[in-house]
């Protein structure tokens, strides 16, 4: 057992993963992860942006390297077409998100949830990514060798998503926990003569006039996605179950609430994207009323309201200003009349 | 021609660019210096950014990587610093390398990962039909300049050789020279940059009053002379700086 914050969980996490190189750029608040693993030795390469820290990081990855890189909101959007670019050319690879208030430079220093919808909808054309937030240091120390591991048998970039307060949270962790390490199976380059390559391709030549390839390449990625996925269903359910109401809500959120778990049934989905559709609809049915909390302004919301295909009641909790009662005096006063999209 | 073949995809001819593009003698050079050197898919990878020279690495016999505009250089950087054994090329045209790439090239000198990166200037974005690039000399007719470009072109020699790199020059015309030039940029153990001048006749020539690729080539005859032992190469002046 050690104490340690959620950046040098992560660290640890990709140490224990046998990760084998960094591409990085200093970003508050997810400055400390570069800067642990400038200490422990791995490989470490300080680019000029987040743009080059990424590719450079695929470039390792094609080398045979288990790779990743760590940024915050601003980095990872300008990171969004390499991610398109990975889920391409299916190159294993770890993205820590260190979210913070935005858009833009925002409120570097303080946590938000904003970048829920960019990592999975981020770059251009389709593709399906896997993104877990855990909510705990000791979970992000899992999660960060389980995205290694689900990145080496999916072959695609894994988002493994953390925030502000998570980052600078110190907890205790053991890091004596039993989880598999998957190696790597792909044959590093320098050794053939195949073709990586953005376009649209089939058996290493391009193929970018050709939507019969182009349509059998989607739904084989999709496919591959959902298989991984399903292995990693992960969530939390907790709480008081027989009450009436259910709380929705992850990362730092739901620590922030933890207090509400002796009143109302709590659910916390670890694996964000794809959506857990058929647990959460499982579970929600019990329920009258449905509560989702997030630290943005409706993101989460749209999709489980989607999926238990009944008006919810919304929280938001911006600008990292993170007011319990407030909150729980809101679910108190909640009646039956559930509300509108758009209103508070 | 005898091993010229040896590291081309036959099967993926016809290639894609014009007749009588400069890409194709950009190839050739490259291979039979890849043949002469002992470099083969055992121990070189090739990467290249987008554009016409981006396509450069589909046909060649290597594990090729056909990176995202501008990014050629950061994923051979990673490629070389995780496995430093393999030699990496990087091929791709000014517009990849000099305009949205600019950033990476700069610092990727300063880093001096030992990288060869070829540089295919045909001083226009020919795929996309004709835009200035950052290496249009000034008041040349362009599709986005119809007034003559107003500005100078890129001094890329002044930006490798600041960090003491290797940087050559040569053109697709003399192609024993442009051999010459990446055979002595293998002997460096830095980065290296090594720049072709290029012919691009549907998109730069044409507007130039050229009629065809071979009026160019013939152009680049007259116009580059060879240098030796410069410490700055002018600009029609082919050579290498060390």
């Amino acid at each position: 057992m050690i104490l340690i914050n959620g950046n040098l969980a992560v660290v640890k996490g990709a140490i224990k993963s046998g990760c084998g190189f960094f591409g990085g750029y200093p970003i508050t608040p997810a400055s400390s992860i570069m800067e642990e693993i400038a200490k422990d030795g791995i490989k470490l390469m300080q680019m000029e942006d987040e743009i080059a820290s990424i590719n450079c990081a695929i470039g390792a990855s094609l080398s045979g390297k288990k790779a990743m890189t760590a940024t915050s909101g601003p980095g990872f959007s300008l990171m969004q077409e390499a991610v398109g670019y990975a889920h391409m050319i299916e190159q294993p690879l770890v993205i820590v998100n260190v979210q913070r208030v935005g858009p833009a430079t925002g409120m570097p220093t303080k946590p938000s949830q904003g970048d829920i919808m960019q990592a999975k909808y981020g770059s251009h054309g389709d593709y399906c990514p896997l993104v877990f937030y855990p909510n705990s240091v000791s979970e992000l120390y899992e999660y960060a060798i389980k995205s290694f591991n689900c990145a080496e048998e999916a072959e695609m970039p894994v988002v493994l998503l953390s925030d502000a307060y998570l980052a600078n949270l110190y907890e205790t962790v053991n890091l004596d926990i039993d989880i598999g390490i998957v190696n790597r199976k792909l044959e590093p380059v320098g050794n053939g003569a195949r073709h990586y390559t953005g376009l649209s391709h089939q058996r290493n030549s391009p193929k970018p006039q050709n939507p019969r390839q182009y349509k059998s390449f989607i739904d084989r990625i999709f496919k591959k996605t959902y298989v991984i996925a399903k292995k990693h269903a992960d969530y939390e359910y907790t709480g008081k179950k027989d009450s009436d109401t259910l709380i929705v809500a992850y990362g730092c959120v739901s620590r922030f609430l933890s207090g509400l778990k002796k009143k109302y049934a709590f659910f916390r989905p670890i694996r964000m994207w794809p959506f857990l559709k058929k647990e959460l609809g499982k579970i929600a049915k019990n329920y009258k009323k449905v509560v989702v909390v997030e630290m943005n302004n409706g993101q989460y919301r749209r999709e489980v309201e989607r999926v238990i295909r009944k008006r919810l009641y919304f929280f938001r909790v911006l600008g990292g200003e993170i007011n319990i009662p407030k909150i729980s005096r809101g679910i108190r006063r909640i009646k039956c009349k559930a509300t509108s999209l758009y209103s508070k | 021609m005898q091993g010229y073949l040896s590291l081309l995809k036959i099967k993926r001819l016809p290639t894609t660019w014009c007749p009588g593009c400069g890409n194709g003698l950009v190839i050739k050079a490259l291979i039979q210096v890849m043949e002469s050197n002992n470099l083969n898919k055992k121990n070189t990878v090739i990467v290249s950014g987008i554009g016409c020279v981006g396509r450069t690495t589909g046909y060649l016999k290597l594990d090729s990587i056909h990176t995202l505009h501008g990014r050629a250089i950061p994923v051979a950087e990673g490629i070389k610093t995780a496995n430093p054994k393999l030699n990496v090329f990087v091929v791709s045209g000014d517009g990849d390398l000099l305009a949205i790439g600019g950033n990476h090239l700069l610092h990727a000198s300063r880093r001096k990962t030992n990288i060869k990166v070829i540089c295919v200037n045909n001083r226009i974005y020919g795929m996309t039909g004709g835009q200035a690039s950052p290496a249009t000399p000034k008041k040349t007719v362009t599709t986005t300049t119809p007034k003559g470009n107003e500005f100078e072109e890129i001094n890329t020699q002044a930006i490798v050789t600041s960090n003491k790199n290797f940087f050559a020059r040569s053109t697709v015309f003399h192609l024993d020279h442009l051999k010459k030039m990446i055979k002595k940029s293998l002997e460096n153990k830095d980065f290296s940059f090594i720049e072709v001048i290029s012919n691009c006749y549907p998109g730069y020539g044409k507007k130039l009053g050229f009629t065809s690729n071979y009026e160019m080539l013939m152009d680049f005859k007259k116009k580059f002379e060879n240098q030796k032992n410069k410490s700055i190469l002018k600009k029609n002046e082919l050579g290498f700086l060390k």
